[in-house]
């Protein structure tokens, strides 16, 4: 138990609290029996409006949350991380792991009439995930030759094993755009950019832009009987207590990623017409940590990095900055990824004295008047919560005498700091694992893209010979159990030499109207659709 | 043909002012770190070079920088505003789908607040150091010092939550599917928290504005005079007062009207009002300098407009200014 | 949000008389004995004393809480008058509300009168520089101060201070920028007014310098609003910069009133408290500015010294 909650018997309470509340969370699922209900107009939020309306071109949340209503996914997964048959009703990679072949549904049209064929797939992958797509172009740079020997099976053929490539297969990963409308055409300034046809469970209707965009059912869709939803309305509200409001008083039913303020989040689920939903967002394995930039002076001895490490109450900074919600981070592997997580790496408890010890034998003693030396703190300007991080993080370090100014400024000024002009000492950050820790965590440690200004790659300049070869190694194996002992000694690796420090496994939350049903089809349904939501009454919507 | 001379160089200062503010403008924007690229970049959680520079490409934003100002100033020649990649739409476009919001919000703020302003500051005049100016001008004076979100979100809070009286946010119910008549009392109902937010603002200046002048005029000498001669109040009001009373006002109004763009920021995101405030408050976060630049040149346009008929309207009111 | 309410006329200080200046520049048929005019009137007293507490509250502001304000000192939401040691109560990092408080009004009053020196130094000169010698002087400066005019006031802020990121340097800067122009536009009506009255006449036809004569004749005679417009500027300054800080541009090193409203938003149903005693404060200090405005205007007001 932390020195903090011993200090702080109110910290007891609390957590008890807040495990209390969130396991009726998961008791709260309605466990319905009974026969999905047809009908209904179903208002979401869209905070922030999506700049682009398919995610084939964009990873934004904004723009998957809102495209996999439109756009299917090859596969699907259920709550366990299993696939499930998508537009693709058989998969297979083969035992070297360089072949992919994919039997497509029959049967499937696009939204204007057009039927859904390989051709698309073929297409897509060639000219879209491999040219413009930010998280696909490295997943399928391998990818050299796409067969499709007829018009529902594609094969794809890989130079070099891609085991990674069938965890982002989703709608959200692997989005298959109409080749009949974007072949030979401008791809990025196409105007089905913002007009999307899909094949999904529900059509695009209009984009009132600032204002809302609307989708409406489609009656072709091939999973008969879904969607059970009419309608569905984005709607745009900037301000945080306007969407509490109407959330409040069932203006809007399904909010995801965190909408609210923690603290108005937990009011909230003390209200009968409202359930708040953790579960969904497994599939993102997110986690937030320190970006140490290890070029500084004083930051670049590993030393400090420890002595900053062992200086912050990840405990407490998880209550009180976030409310309760998540989990204390030992490695950028979350441990919701059991395949890959390693539990054993190098551990770093809350230990000021151990801290200050590092801090002395690395040479940074206490001046006269306290002070060790300075940094800045900036944060992703993302919300609240993390401008509260970095005042957090400043009271931590300033009892070890490291004094730290907190810098504040907008988007492109942050990711222009940090990746392109890398002036900085500590940054604030989350980013997405995802499935496979190719995709997302080895981006925070591999040495190729620092200082290109290429946003969420390496903070920290962190260049490693041996880091990077184990990741090279993990890419280009076709056995996983030898790619999850790779990444497992990736995380001692780097759990070591910690340009990083990951701090906390977030946990987002979703606000739901409780009378909506089937909320949560697998665990990616934070990108997933609403083709299985329907309402107990869908009369009074 | 002499007296189009004045209209003419009117005009070309018109051009002048534009151009001058647009190459500014233009220029000191640039002086923001990271662009539009950077930002969607950003946006996406996660982006490789090649997908920048394809975006780069596509927005223009790969050529030097003399090369984008020229062709901006062609365009701008061509009365074409340019064209927004993030929005995918032109500019001109999004400002005349914003305006009417924006138009309505204002308009209907500085109506009310002018108006409600003007009665209030008055009744304090003729009541002045007694019990109502005391009552009015405390109201005037709390209603100016309170921060405009502060109030706003107490309205929603009361307002919305609590009493249910009316909507959260938003121009309109979208999911109601409403037109015409039943439309206009839709959208109204939506109009009237964001209005009194801003109105309550903005009545406090008029108040305090119409109060300070008429306690000043009543003070001349030539109101003395009149009252001497026997000048009955309401014609006193009516002919001597009102008139001089009348040109602060409609100094104040301009103002206020030419900060009708991008006035009312703060409200608008409180409200959720689709408005111009806003729209250019996020192009500043975005680097969409296109349809910043936009926002700033219709303002600057509409100010100069707006000095343009105020003067006009000093001569009109004041015959001692037509002579200068 | 900007609209600055200006004193009205100019007729404020058009009873000149060519006579010896009081103190502060000022005529001295003006100063002699303003502050006994200026607390007979109930809202200069009130304001004088208010502003009074303000600054002392903000000079006295280390002596009172020693620690740093933004130090976590007890568990967060602690309801005002829960806990003796915190009699306002925390905030939702563990804060104490009151230190904030009361650190805050440095902060807010450092930026506000920055921000104003900025705009007085820049408007008064300007102003004077352009009504005194016209010509293109005078062209010039105005075609800056249009330039200013046609950017909304706010949003100018805004892009300033989201370019060069936020601190209390620039947002001071960014807030005194967008403020100079109306008192520009003030100070140079009336030296341009006064350029052509007969006290600068008789002056330079005594030979006097162009320094001399804006040092001695005009600008004593324009201080006047300048004076009155000073606490609205402060208070204005305040007001912006608490918008600034509920948008997320406000500097996050230091404990200021709209830091504090800023960061209270975010739970003002749960517990209102956090946004909305820092928003008291606002409210009373521009009160407070405000009145001491008014009774500056009444009390330095020729009328009202006969």
């Amino acid at each position: 138990m932390s020195a903090f909650a011993s200090r702080h018997p109110f910290w007891l309470a609390r957590s008890a609290f807040a495990a209390l509340f969130a396991a009726s969370l998961s008791a709260a699922l309605p466990v319905n029996a009974a026969t999905p209900k047809p009908g209904g107009t179903l208002t979401v939020i869209a905070q922030p409006e999506p700049v682009i309306l398919t995610a084939a071109l964009s990873t934004s949340s904004p723009t998957g949350t809102f495209s996999t209503n439109v756009f299917d996914g090859l596969i699907e997964y259920d709550k366990d991380f299993n696939l499930k048959p998508g537009l693709a009703e058989k998969w297979n990679l083969s035992a070297d792991g360089k072949t992919l072949t994919l039997n497509l549904r029959q049967g499937v049209k696009w939204h204007d009439g057009k039927p859904f064929t390989a051709g698309d797939v073929k297409w897509t992958l060639e000219n879209v995930w491999k040219k413009y797509h930010p998280r696909n172009q490295a997943l399928f740079a391998n990818a050299d030759k796409v067969d499709t020997p007829d018009d529902h099976t594609v094969i794809i053929h890989f130079t070099k094993p891609s085991l990674a490539v069938l965890s982002s297969l989703n709608s959200n990963g692997a989005q298959v755009l109409p080749r009949h409308l974007y072949e030979g055409t401008d791809i990025l300034n196409n105007p089905y950019n913002n007009k999307p046809i899909g094949t999904g469970p529900f059509k695009f209707k209009e984009w009132n832009r600032g204002s809302h965009l609307v989708l409406e059912r489609n009656p072709d869709y091939w999973d008969k009987g879904k969607p059970y939803l009419d309608r569905v309305v984005y709607r745009v509200i900037p301000d945080g207590g306007a969407r509490t409001a109407a959330l409040e008083k069932g203006e809007v039913q399904y909010a995801s990623l965190s909408p609210l303020p923690a603290r108005d989040a937990q009011r909230l689920s003390q209200l009968p017409n409202i359930r708040l939903q953790t579960k969904g967002y497994e599939w993102l394995s997110p986690w937030l940590f320190l970006s140490v930039n290890v070029e500084r002076p004083y930051l670049k001895d590993a030393r400090v990095r420890q002595a900053l490490y062992h200086a912050i109450d990840r405990e407490a900074y998880r209550k009180v900055v976030w409310f309760g919600y998540g989990k204390s981070a030992i490695s950028p592997v979350v441990s919701t990824l059991k395949q890959f997580h390693d539990a054993t790496v190098p551990q770093y408890a809350f230990d000021v004295k151990k801290a200050e010890a590092l801090l002395d034998e690395a040479g940074a003693k206490r001046g006269a008047n306290g002070e060790r030396f300075r940094i800045t703190i900036d944060y992703l300007p993302y919300g609240d919560e993390f401008r509260r991080s970095a005042e957090f993080l400043k009271q931590a370090f300033k009892r070890v005498g490291i004094e730290a100014d907190v810098r504040n400024q907008d988007t492109p000024s942050y990711t222009r700091r940090i990746y392109g002009d890398r002036d900085y000492d500590i940054t604030v950050q989350w980013y997405a694992g995802f499935a496979d820790p190719q995709v997302g965590v080895t981006r925070e440690y591999q040495s190729d893209s620092i200082g290109k200004n290429i946003p969420f790659s390496n903070g920290p300049g962190y260049r490693n010979a041996e880091v990077d070869k184990l990741v090279a190694q993990a890419q280009g194996s076709g056995d996983q159990a030898e790619r999850v002992k790779l990444f497992k000694a990736f995380q001692q690796k780097v759990q070591t030499d910690l340009p990083s420090l990951p701090l906390l496994e977030l946990q987002f939350f979703t606000v739901e109207a409780s009378d909506l049903n089937d909320t949560v089809s697998g665990v990616d349904q934070v990108y997933g659709s609403f083709k299985n939501f329907w309402y107990t009454d869908p009369s009074k919507h | 043909m002499k007296r189009f001379v004045p209209a003419l160089r009117g005009a070309l200062q018109l051009v002048g002012v534009a151009l001058g503010i647009a190459t500014v403008n233009f220029f000191l924007l640039r002086l923001a770190p990271g662009d539009a690229v950077q930002v969607i970049a950003g946006e996406s959680g996660s982006a490789s070079p090649e997908y920048i520079a394809a975006l780069r490409a596509q927005f223009g934003l790969d050529q030097p920088l003399w090369v984008q100002f020229y062709k901006y100033i062609l365009k701008l020649a061509q009365f074409d505003l340019g064209y927004s990649f993030r929005q995918g739409t032109s500019v001109a476009n999004l400002i005349l789908a914003r305006l009417p919001a924006t138009l309505l919000l204002m308009g209907t703020a500085v109506a009310l607040a002018a108006l409600l302003g003007g009665l209030l500051g008055t009744l304090a005049a003729y009541r002045a150091g007694r019990w109502p100016d005391l009552l009015i001008s405390c109201l005037a004076l709390f209603c100016f010092a309170i921060p405009v979100f502060w109030i706003g979100l107490v309205f929603v809070v009361i307002f919305s939550v609590w009493l249910d009286w009316l909507p959260v946010g938003g121009m309109y119910s979208v999911s109601a599917g409403l037109s015409g008549w039943a439309l206009a009392i839709d959208i109204g109902r939506h109009l009237i928290l964001p209005a009194a937010t801003l109105a309550l603002f903005y009545m406090a200046i008029y108040t305090r504005l119409m109060r300070a002048t008429l306690i000043e005029i009543r003070r001349k000498d030539f109101v003395r005079t009149a009252v001497s001669r026997g000048v009955r109040p309401g014609r006193l009001f009516r002919v001597h007062i009102l008139r001089n009373a009348t040109l602060p006002f409609v100094t104040m109004l301009g103002v206020q009207i030419g900060s009708l763009i991008g006035g009312a920021v703060v409200v608008e995101t409180v409200f959720s009002w689709p408005g111009l405030g806003r729209l250019a408050f996020d192009a500043l976060i975005q680097r969409d300098f296109n349809v910043l630049l936009g926002i700033l040149l219709c303002s600057s346009v509409l100010v100069v407009l707006v000095n343009w008929i105020v003067d006009a309207l000093y001569r009109l009111l004041d015959p001692r200014m037509r002579t200068a | 949000m900007n609209a600055l309410p200006t004193p009205v006329s100019s007729d404020v200080a058009a009873a000149v008389s060519a006579s010896a200046t009081g103190y502060a520049g000022l005529p001295a048929h003006v100063t002699r004995g303003w502050l006994a005019r200026l607390v007979r009137t109930p809202s200069g007293l009130i304001g004088s004393v208010l502003t009074l507490a303000i600054l002392l509250m903000a000079v006295g502001a280390r002596w009172v809480f020693p620690e740093d304000p933004l130090a976590m000192v007890a568990e967060p939401f602690l309801r005002p008058f829960a806990d003796a040691a915190l009699p306002l109560g925390s905030d939702m990092l563990g804060r104490d509300i009151l230190a904030g408080i009361v650190h805050g009004a440095r902060a807010s009053l450092a930026i506000a009168a920055s921000a104003t020196l900025i705009a007085v130094v820049l408007g008064v000169g300007g102003g004077l520089l352009g009504g005194y010698f016209g010509g293109w002087l005078d062209r010039a400066i105005t075609r800056v101060t249009v330039f200013f005019q046609t950017v909304p006031p706010f949003l100018f802020a805004l892009a300033i201070v989201a370019i060069v990121q936020p601190s209390v340097a620039t947002i001071s800067l960014a807030i005194g920028l967008t403020s100079w122009p109306s008192l520009a536009r003030l100070v140079r009506a009336e030296s341009l007014r006064l350029r052509h009255s007969e006290m600068v006449h008789a002056s330079v036809a005594l030979g006097a310098s162009d320094l001399r004569i804006i040092w001695r004749d005009v600008l004593p005679n324009a201080m006047t609003p300048v004076l009155v417009s000073t606490s609205l500027l402060v208070a204005n300054a305040i007001l912006t910069e608490s918008a600034l800080a509920f948008l997320g541009l406000g500097d996050a090193n230091v404990a200021s009133w709209g830091n504090m409203v800023g960061a209270g938003r975010e739970v003002l149903r749960t517990d209102w408290y956090i946004a909305t005693l820092p928003g008291i404060a606002i409210l009373i200090a521009v009160l407070a500015l405000n009145l001491l405005g008014d009774g500056l205007a009444a009390a330095l007001d020729p009328h009202s010294a006969h």
